[in-house]
């Protein structure tokens, strides 16, 4: 009996190994893809999510005030519900961005991006706070009610960005040629 | 520096004379081919080459639309408005013909971020319904 126990146990244990290294992703094993996305993540955040000039117009109070003020009801309606998802979207938008970041640091490149320690725990502690602003803005308050969350989110991940983008200052091109060919194993003859 | 010089021509001889951006963005869009996504421009390919022409009709029409992103609804209420006027058709049949085909979007340009496009669309639509309330005026009861 108890060696049918210890048998399934380890069957057990064979399955959920097999189950775990199947769920892990593909890109944590290298190649030129993930660093691509990481680089147009970085390209993403900075050009078309974090510019200040553009988060300002989004929750920019200036139209909310010009829509109370000349706009009937049925239409202000419509102009919160249009930047309440504006709003989302971009929450979401830099929160993917943010992720693909970590996702790829934390996959492939932490063995060439020696952060200290404590630079990590900041890191972490950067983007619990992005998130949880991300998500206080998403379902508490809407666009308007706290524009200073906007401020927040918008900070909380340029400092993630900044960080990661330093952390990948290693890829020069060169380098990245490299680790392209190295996941790409040995070249045909 | 040639197509610095080609947009520069193209700003003083044709863009300086459509005051509004929305128009300039209209009106760049449509030297654009839809199946290329190439931009023609007759006369300035004359005095650059066609290739250069491209790239500076590109640059003025990516310009255009930076400039529309970053105005207040309000002043793109009043660019809608002035627009719909100089088309010279009933402000019923525009409205109703942006607000079903939504021609607009087919106007940004390429490579335009997707989050700045989406803003600039409910943009458009906030503003085509001002316009309409505008039009339509909610009726007054009437006192007997």
């Amino acid at each position: 009996m108890i060696q049918l126990i210890l048998i399934l146990a380890f069957g057990v244990l064979c399955l959920s190994s097999l189950y775990f290294l199947a769920r892990r992703s593909p890109r944590a094993e290298g190649g030129s893809g993930p660093l691509v996305e990481a680089r147009q993540a970085v390209l993403a955040l900075r050009s078309g999510l974090l510019p200040p000039d553009l988060v300002a117009r989004i929750f920019a109070r200036e139209d909310l005030e010009y829509v109370q003020s000349e706009v009937p009801d049925n239409v202000r309606a419509l102009f919160i519900d249009e930047r309440k998802k504006i709003a989302l979207s971009w929450v979401n938008q830099v929160r993917r961005q943010i992720l693909c970041l970590r996702r790829f640091y934390l996959g492939s490149a932490r063995s060439y991006a020696r952060l200290s320690f404590k630079t990590e725990v900041e890191l972490a502690l950067d983007f619990a706070a992005l998130l949880f602003a991300c998500r206080a803005v998403l379902y508490i308050r809407g666009p308007f009610a706290v524009p200073g969350m906007v401020e927040t989110t918008a900070a909380a991940a340029t400092r993630v960005c900044n960080v990661y983008e330093k952390s990948l200052a290693f890829l020069t091109p060169a380098q990245l040629g490299t680790l392209a060919d190295r996941s790409a194993g040995p070249a045909r003859p | 520096m040639d197509v610095q010089q080609a947009a520069e021509d193209l700003r003083r001889r044709t863009l300086s004379e459509i005051p509004r951006s929305l128009d300039r963005l209209i009106y760049l869009a449509s030297m654009r081919d839809y199946n290329t996504g190439l931009y023609y421009h007759d006369g300035l390919a004359s005095r650059f080459s066609q290739e250069v022409a491209c790239e500076a009709l590109a640059d003025c029409h990516r310009e255009a639309f930076r400039d529309l992103v970053g105005r207040p609804l309000r002043d793109l209420v009043s660019q809608m408005e002035g627009y719909m006027d100089s088309t010279h058709t009933s402000p019923g049949e525009f409205l109703t013909a942006w607000k079903k085909l939504e021609p607009y979007r087919v106007a940004v340009p390429v490579e335009t971020d997707p989050l700045s496009a989406e803003f600039l669309f409910s943009s458009f639509k906030i503003a085509l319904a001002i316009l309409e309330a505008r039009l339509r005026p909610a009726p007054v009861a009437q006192v007997a």
